[in-house]
């Protein structure tokens, strides 16, 4: 953590950069917030813990000057699906690496030791387990069972394209089946019930648009579910229309989706969004190969194509 | 209403207007019969075609949607055919996810001379859509119930 404040501090002391974007301790238990300053001073507050679940690329497109920035291995893929887009240029970005051990589900520890956070005294990370303190006693459980599952799932904990790499504290444990395993529910069904169960989740959306400002990757100055000639969806939260801007969402984010897993974790109504967005990043791959963020170079997914690919879909 | 009528699905086509739009003119020209189930929607490209009308087709109550451009290689505007498969190819599969029967979401390569596959297309397209049924995605539970049990 101080090698994260040295750098930062040296970063806008040298004038290499005009803004800090990172982490700091959020007023909630455990929770981390978006700290972004100018202040050298300011950088004595960065953390860097298994909790800074946020995605900071989404604030590059809205921020002027040069910019540092803290990323975990999603989030550095964010960035270079952003330098993609044009949305902001690399020579405008120093990327602050954290080699991630992966983020904690808060709510999966809430659910073990059912409690809530605030009546919980401590959680520490200890190799491939987590210890928790209540009170005067203390449980242990295997990390796996309390990491987010887009973190079980994930390929590239280390970012590749960063400038400063912070060093390791603890290494990943992944388990890709278990990160795969909700999707793989949803894909047991026959169509007709995928389709109930959707619509049953997307009753409860009440169109806070949280999952939409979360993402980094959902840039559009004018959102087509605000358009009014025509008006594809209706402002208002009927299930119809909940679902339909979820699902043209979830293809305008095809090929720029990380999986970094803030949609579902902004959800004030826990709709299982992660469950469309890693099934899009599993069809993207499956399809055409691409993963996303991962060639600063390389066009966008929807910019490009090949000759022959997808075969069979057309008559 | 006591006898049954047999389901006659509505379909919508988006036909490019330099290949397909063509094509589905030259069969009518030649007097080649297909089904009048389709509505058709001249589009400038199949690269036109945003998942958006897909979906919004599905909300109206299509039963089913046929995009239909010039084969690879031969796009008006070079490349927005190849544009159209990708956005295409994955529209379809997710929504087979998310629970569309993949039977309703139909492509087709058609060039202006090919009127007979014109029409061989929207009759095996017509039919698959009358297997995979009346499209009851968007209408609320109380009218499905309604309408299963009448």
């Amino acid at each position: 953590m101080p090698q994260l404040q040295h750098e930062a501090r040296a970063l806008l002391e040298q004038g290499k950069v005009d803004y800090i974007l990172g982490f700091e301790p959020g007023t909630l238990k455990f929770s981390t917030t978006p700290l972004i300053t100018k202040n050298k001073e300011d950088c004595a507050r960065l953390v860097v813990n298994p909790f800074i679940a946020n995605n900071l690329s989404v604030y590059l497109p809205k921020l002027k000057g040069r910019l540092g920035i803290v990323v975990k291995g999603c989030d550095s893929r964010s960035v270079v699906s952003l330098i993609q887009d044009n949305k902001v240029a690399r020579d405008r970005v120093v990327i602050i690496g954290v080699p991630c051990a992966g983020i904690i589900d808060l709510d999966k520890i809430e659910q073990l030791v059912s409690r809530e956070r605030d009546e919980i005294d401590d959680i520490v990370r200890q190799g491939d387990r987590v210890a928790i303190t209540l009170g005067n006693g203390k449980k242990e459980f295997p990390l796996v069972s309390v990491l987010a599952d887009n973190c079980l799932a994930c390929e590239t904990p280390i970012p590749k394209e960063c400038d400063i790499l912070l060093d390791p504290t603890d290494t990943l444990v992944t388990d890709p089946s278990a990160g795969q395993q909700r999707i793989q529910e949803v894909e047991s069904k026959s169509v007709e019930e995928r389709w109930a169960f959707w619509e049953k989740q997307f009753e409860r959306c009440i169109r806070c648009y949280a999952c939409r400002s979360v993402c980094p990757v959902c840039f559009c100055e004018r959102c087509f579910a605000e358009e009014t000639e025509p008006q594809w969806v209706s402002p208002a939260p009927h299930w119809q229309d909940n679902m339909s801007f979820q699902i043209i969402r979830s293809l305008h984010v095809a090929g720029r989706c990380t999986d970094c897993g803030n949609c579902e974790r902004a959800c004030p109504v826990n709709i299982p969004l992660r469950s469309l967005s890693k099934k899009m990043v599993d069809l993207v791959d499956e399809l055409f190969d691409y993963k996303a963020g991962t060639d600063k170079s390389a066009l966008p997914l929807m910019a490009s194509y090949e000759a022959d690919e997808a075969e069979g879909v057309f008559r | 209403m006591s006898e049954q009528t047999e389901f006659e699905p509505k379909l919508v086509g988006f036909l490019c207007r330099w290949c397909s739009y063509a094509g589905a003119d030259l069969a009518g020209t030649s007097r080649k019969k297909y089904p009048a189930n389709i509505r058709i929607v001249k589009i400038p490209c199949s690269g036109r075609i945003d998942p958006l009308f897909v979906l919004k087709a599905l909300r109206l109550g299509f039963d089913g949607v046929l995009v239909s451009g010039c084969h690879p290689g031969d796009c008006h505007y070079i490349t927005g055919n190849y544009r159209a498969r990708r956005r295409l190819a994955l529209t379809k599969k997710f929504l087979e996810y998310m629970g569309v029967d993949p039977r309703r979401i139909q492509a087709s390569w058609v060039s202006a001379s090919e009127a007979g596959k014109f029409t061989d297309v929207v009759t095996a397209v017509t039919n698959e859509v009358r297997e995979a049924g009346p499209n009851r995605l968007f209408t609320e539970e109380k009218e499905k119930r309604a309408t299963a049990t009448a």
